[in-house]
């Protein structure tokens, strides 16, 4: 199965073109703050100046170099999306093997706390946190992934219980195999095209939020962010700064979106049989 | 029907309870959440404000904060509207949610009608020319469109139709001060909400486009399709009055977990184009930290967003009884 997956994802025109983003974002996130020309926090320059041969994309209201500052705005975004994501898939994962191979009453508990964290804004839960307590980046992304997780779970659930019928599983459980020893060695390995999915489909998510949450001014106003950076420019719209500083976060943010979108659309296609023949 | 109704009472009644639940726990996190702050918040709040608070304020505020904590007693203020007073805009906190509400309902709702009826059509069209170039471009086109969030394209239409070419007002619902007849009213907040629209119908067009399609070309593959066809009905009336019928089922039954999270788009697109919404009350709340206007309008909002989808699970599952076994 895996190897025509990797034939029949790697000939899609989407999931080629989002892969060749993400791999200029990973060098543009590991490899670009280190080598940016100057420091994204130093105040120093005329303020409001257009670009020049040495900034690159001109200075901006608060005398900081714009072309430093969207690198590490890139960084900040990425690793918001990215750990948020990781987390909630983790904790999708678990609850939905726990829940659909366990079953009972733990099933329908943790399902119904699903339904429930489902249908409560994720955002509004976020925005309250964030102005009472000010907490740092990483612990709102562990909260969003602790709302996100819920449609994660709903798919290895189902997933499960289909497996839990296939003739292997059976036999695992058969020979005395303990839950732990089906669900680690039969049932994990055997969704792996799933978390790819939801691990696209949540940092999409999260990164939107960040933006989001960033461009309302909800983080500590040091931390760069492309939200954040399109909020301070948006207020100077007027200005004759529209291509040099609002337009290099929103390509970037638009980009970044896509990347994810394109990975999950093309992987979801590809994996998902029932839609195989439905997206052409 | 009868005997189906009766039979999924307990579940419905489930349904009922479970997110009850949840709007007890947001009620209960946003009544107990600022009394976890340590010391004295009410200093520490308004002292990065721009607003300040005469002595008497203050001590109102922290008397608001600080009373002896009785759930029960916020519930009863809750429903009567009594959410605090915000000192930022000098005016009582239901007072400002109610004068923003209007806005934000016609703009989403609005937004949502169109962009579901447009993204329908075009998925439905789109399905019954699979695999033609027309329907490649649209799929091509509608991914692409997914990739671009809200701020993007609100900043973008604002910079080019309201800056560059001036079509659209960039600020504001209506025109203020202009004493005007009530149809020249009408297309004055029609044109002010013109720009912000657009931008929340580009965003939620492919999500609504991409579902109907996917969900169209499963349908077309069912044998009452085949059926249909060979009894000779003309194409239009297969389309829509025989595949359409089914596939639009997706779109309504996702359209309550999708809402939940397009809240976060109008927030933003709210404050890009300055319309007096909720989202721009939050905005400005959040600037000022304007903690009972903050509060308010994060609890209240998310209570209707809990009801609108308890609203539609009841209601789909009456319209498709097949829904019970899917789950």
């Amino acid at each position: 199965m895996n190897a025509d997956l990797r034939r029949y994802i790697f000939q899609d025109t989407w999931f080629l073109t989002g892969f060749s983003l993400a791999i200029v974002f990973a060098v543009t996130v590991l490899a670009g703050p280190p080598l940016v020309p100057f420091d994204p926090w130093d105040m120093s320059f005329t303020p409001i100046s257009p670009p020049s041969a040495e900034h690159f994309l001109g200075i901006n209201d608060g005398g900081q170099d714009i072309f430093s500052e969207l690198i590490f705005a890139i960084r900040n975004t990425v690793t918001f999306g990215l750990v948020s994501g990781l987390v909630a898939l983790g904790v999708g994962v678990i609850i939905g093997l726990v829940a659909g191979w366990l079953g009972g009453f733990l099933d329908m508990i943790l399902m119904r706390l699903a339904d429930v964290l489902l249908a409560i804004p994720a955002i509004m839960i976020l925005i309250l946190t964030a102005a009472l307590f000010r907490p740092s980046p990483f612990v709102l992304s562990l909260i969003l992934s602790g709302l996100m997780w819920p449609t994660i779970s709903k798919a290895i659930r189902a997933q499960t219980l289909t497996l839990r019928e296939s003739l292997h599983v059976k036999a695992a459980a058969q020979i005395g195999g303990s839950n732990w020893y089906i669900i680690r060695r039969h049932l994990m390995p055997e969704m792996f095209p799933l978390y790819l999915i939801g691990l696209a489909a949540k940092t999409r998510m999260a990164m939107f939020m960040e933006a989001s949450l960033a461009f309302l001014g909800l983080f500590d106003p040091s931390r760069k962010s492309l939200g954040m950076m399109i909020g301070y420019a948006v207020k100077y719209y007027y200005m004759d700064i529209w291509w040099n500083w609002l337009l290099p976060p929103i390509v970037c943010l638009s980009l970044l979106i896509m990347t994810v979108t394109f990975l999950a659309i093309s992987l979801e296609k590809v994996l998902d049989p029932r839609l195989k023949d439905a997206l052409g | 029907m009868n005997a189906n109704s009766i039979h999924f009472t307990p579940r419905r009644l489930g349904l009922i309870i479970t997110f009850s639940l949840a709007a007890l726990a947001m009620i209960y996190l946003s009544y107990s959440l600022p009394r976890l702050l340590p010391g004295d918040f009410v200093t520490a709040m308004y002292a990065s404000s721009p607003v300040t608070l005469s002595a008497e304020q203050e001590a109102e505020l922290r008397a608001f904060y600080t009373q002896p904590p009785d759930f029960y007693n916020y519930l009863v203020k809750l429903v009567k509207f009594d959410w605090g007073y915000s000192y930022a805009f000098l005016t009582p906190v239901s007072a400002l949610f109610l004068e923003a509400l209007p806005w934000t309902l016609l703009l989403l709702g609005t937004a949502h009608i169109i962009s579901i009826s447009i993204g329908f059509i075009a998925g439905v069209e789109a399905s019954w020319r699979q695999d033609s170039r027309i329907e490649k471009g649209f799929v091509g086109g509608m991914t692409l469109l997914e990739g671009i969030p809200e701020i993007s394209t609100g900043v973008i239409l604002l910079v080019i139709f309201a800056l560059n070419l001036q079509w659209f007002p960039a600020a504001g619902a209506e025109t203020a001060y202009a004493k005007v007849s009530f149809w020249a009213w009408v297309a004055d907040v029609c044109h002010h909400l013109a720009l912000p629209l657009a931008t929340l119908v580009l965003a939620y067009i492919p999500g609504n486009f991409l579902l109907a399609r996917n969900s169209m070309i499963m349908v077309i593959k069912a044998p009452f399709i085949t059926t249909a066809r060979a009894k000779g009905l003309p194409s239009r009336r297969i389309r829509y009055a025989h595949a359409a019928r089914n596939a639009l089922l997706p779109l309504v039954t996702r359209f309550g977990l999708r809402l939940a999270f397009m809240i976060t788009g109008v927030l933003v697109v709210e404050r890009i184009h300055s319309y007096p919404g909720l989202g721009t009350l939050l905005f400005n709340a959040i600037q000022a930290r304007d903690l009972p206007v903050i509060q308010a309008v994060v609890l209240i909002s998310s209570l209707m967003v809990l009801a609108i989808i308890l609203a539609l699970e009841l209601v789909y599952r009456i319209i498709d009884p097949r829904i019970e076994y899917e789950r």
